[in-house]
């Protein structure tokens, strides 16, 4: 009986807290989304009015109208796609390397993969903008996608583990029927490592999609400009039309929250992976 | 004799280079080619850049003038420097060990059967996954100095109204107050990994000696999963350090980055004024200098969060 009433209450009281966070992380947005469907003057009403009298749907149509919207998602959804292909077949060909195949110098190439994930970004991001300006990609796409399709490093170690799982007579099998090496990867081990691929390619949909520092050094055309940066810089244009801004950042939310919704339990993994690590 | 012995171990060696360069030698190469490339041109090549450009003068008009400790000394005799560096530190100890703490409050209650787990996981999950562009004006409306809920609810408890992000003083509390927002959920996840694997027995074992829930906590728990924690404190602990994006958004910088870093540079962070100083003012080498003064303390950071995790992680 004791231990039963402990157990309730240990319960009551975790979904007392559980709730209450739950709440404080949705109310924000849900404030922010009654924001967006108010008129101007609802907006900057004080007292503020929490829940519009009438909901301005057209504000979202709007959003559509002004500034270069368009072309910012247009930009996002390339940067995006790009860096994800990109992403999955490097870091899958990169992991299976070091998973399964004998090459020189192939431990300590991994101890050098394991501790470019120890650098600050921030101490080698000033060469890179000069590489990129030898290049002459500065104001073009190229330098937010190139090097993800050029094996990070988390994204290596990920797909090394998946396909060290795999059992050894598989390769084997594949020798024998005259598979070389690349074949064995590519029609034997990627389908069996799906799960970490979707995890590599959500980790790096969700890290592009919402990049900030990247973009914000290396594109000066407000044309160029990826949704996160876009729609900051729509803050002048839009001045007393904040409400259109707020329906903007929200719609930018919605396709990584689609992704999110379908692929829950592949997010979940990938934040338990880098945790373990 | 001697000269036999030479050419014998150079026949060893020759056939051991052959043998390293086999089929699967050169298809291995080949695979881990996009991460040489990587590695040779992005990582070794910027860090040697970085080191040298941090000793000269450089505008990225004019070549690299190599200048030798100027950048360091100047470095050390700016206020901006110390007050960045100050505001790191302060942004830092107030974010990690709150958001340490209520992740872990977090995990624990939500370590247990409940029902709809997988919604109270998502609700967590959702500013996790928002860009900070996003955050910025879902949290304007409850922050906004003049129309924002929070101010309006003060009014009501008849209280003061607030300039939240304008103020000198709240400025970092809030934006701390935003950041664990936006990151506990991720925290939460990898506690409640850590969490799962804390063997039953043991709690079993503690309530036949007839522990309470709060004893068991203290006494297994904690010790338990303590390199989760010690994980999570190095992990916070760095991404605080090389905050930007959220501080570059939410301080206005991102309409003039000369106006970022809050009001009178309250919000100034050690990676707001590398960029200011870099891509605004074009001091490249001063810039490189407060990177590589970032990585040593970074790196002296973990050196001391290593040292004393002897004193407190228990790993079984």
């Amino acid at each position: 009986m004791k231990v039963e009433r402990n157990f309730f209450s240990a319960k009551a009281i975790g979904y007392l807290i559980i709730t209450v966070s739950a709440l404080i992380m949705v109310m924000p947005f849900v404030t922010a989304l009654f924001n967006s469907l108010k008129t101007y003057a609802e907006f900057t009403a004080v007292p503020p009015r929490w829940i519009p009298e009438l909901f301005q749907w057209s504000n979202y149509a709007e959003v559509f109208k002004l500034g270069n919207f368009l072309d910012y998602t247009a930009n996002s959804f390339l940067v995006t796609f790009l860096s994800v292909l990109g992403a999955l077949l490097s870091c899958s060909m990169v992991g299976f390397a070091f998973a399964r195949l004998k090459f020189p110098l192939k431990n300590i190439l991994f101890v050098m993969v394991l501790g470019t994930m120890m650098i600050p970004p921030v101490v080698i991001i000033i060469p890179h903008f000069m590489i990129f300006k030898q290049m002459n990609l500065l104001d073009t796409l190229t330098p937010l996608w190139l090097l993800e399709c050029l094996a990070q490093p988390f994204g290596i170690f990920l797909m090394r583990q998946a396909f060290m799982s795999i059992p050894k007579e598989y390769e084997e099998s594949a020798k024998l029927d005259g598979c070389n090496p690349f074949q064995t990867y590519w029609r034997i081990f990627m389908p069996m490592v799906r799960p970490s691929l979707a995890t590599v390619a959500i980790f790096t949909f969700m890290t592009k999609w919402n990049e900030i520092l990247a973009p914000s050094i290396y594109l000066t055309s407000n044309e160029k400009f990826t949704l996160p940066i876009g729609i900051l810089s729509l803050s002048g244009q839009w001045f007393g039309n904040e409400q259109y801004m707020v329906a903007a950042a929200l719609m930018s939310l919605i396709p990584i929250l689609i992704v999110f919704l379908f692929a829950e339990r592949y997010f979940v993994s990938n934040f338990t992976n880098s945790g373990i690590k | 004799m001697e000269s036999q012995r030479v050419t014998q171990t150079s026949t060893i060696l020759t056939t051991k280079k052959r043998r390293l360069l086999t089929h699967e030698g050169r298809w291995g190469l080949l695979l881990v080619s996009p991460y040489l490339i990587h590695f040779i041109v992005f990582v070794v090549g910027p860090l040697i850049a970085s080191l040298y450009f941090s000793f000269s003068q450089y505008d990225m008009l004019n070549p690299p003038n190599w200048a030798g400790l100027e950048n360091y000394e100047k470095l050390f005799n700016e206020p901006l420097f110390y007050k960045s560096l100050w505001n790191t530190l302060y942004f830092a100890i107030l974010f990690v060990p709150t958001q340490a703490f209520l992740a872990l409050l977090l995990a624990v209650a939500l370590n247990q059967k409940l029902k709809a787990l997988k919604l109270y996981r998502m609700a967590h999950f959702i500013p996790v996954i928002s860009s900070w562009t996003v955050v910025m004006y879902v949290v304007d409306a409850i922050f906004n100095p003049r129309f924002g809920m929070a101010n309006n609810f003060l009014i009501k408890l008849g209280l003061e109204p607030q300039r939240w992000l304008n103020d000198e003083q709240l400025v970092i509390p809030l934006l701390v107050l935003v950041a664990v927002w936006k990151g506990v959920g991720y925290m939460m996840v990898i506690y409640l990994a850590g969490l799962q694997n804390v063997p039953n027995e043991l709690y079993e074992a503690a309530e036949i000696d007839g522990a309470g829930t709060i004893k068991k906590f203290k006494s297994i728990t904690l010790p338990l999963i303590s390199p989760t924690t010690f994980l999570v404190i190095v992990l916070s602990t760095i991404t605080t350090f090389q905050a930007f994006e959220q501080i570059y958004v939410m301080t206005g910088g991102a309409a003039d980055i000369t106006e970022a870093g809050g009001p009178n540079d309250a919000s100034l962070v050690l990676m707001l004024y590398l960029y200011r100083e870099g891509f605004s003012f074009l001091h490249m080498g001063y810039a490189s200098a407060i990177a590589w003064i970032l990585f040593i303390i970074l790196f002296l950071l973990t050196l001391l969060q290593l040292w004393g995790q002897k004193k407190w992680v228990h790993y079984n």
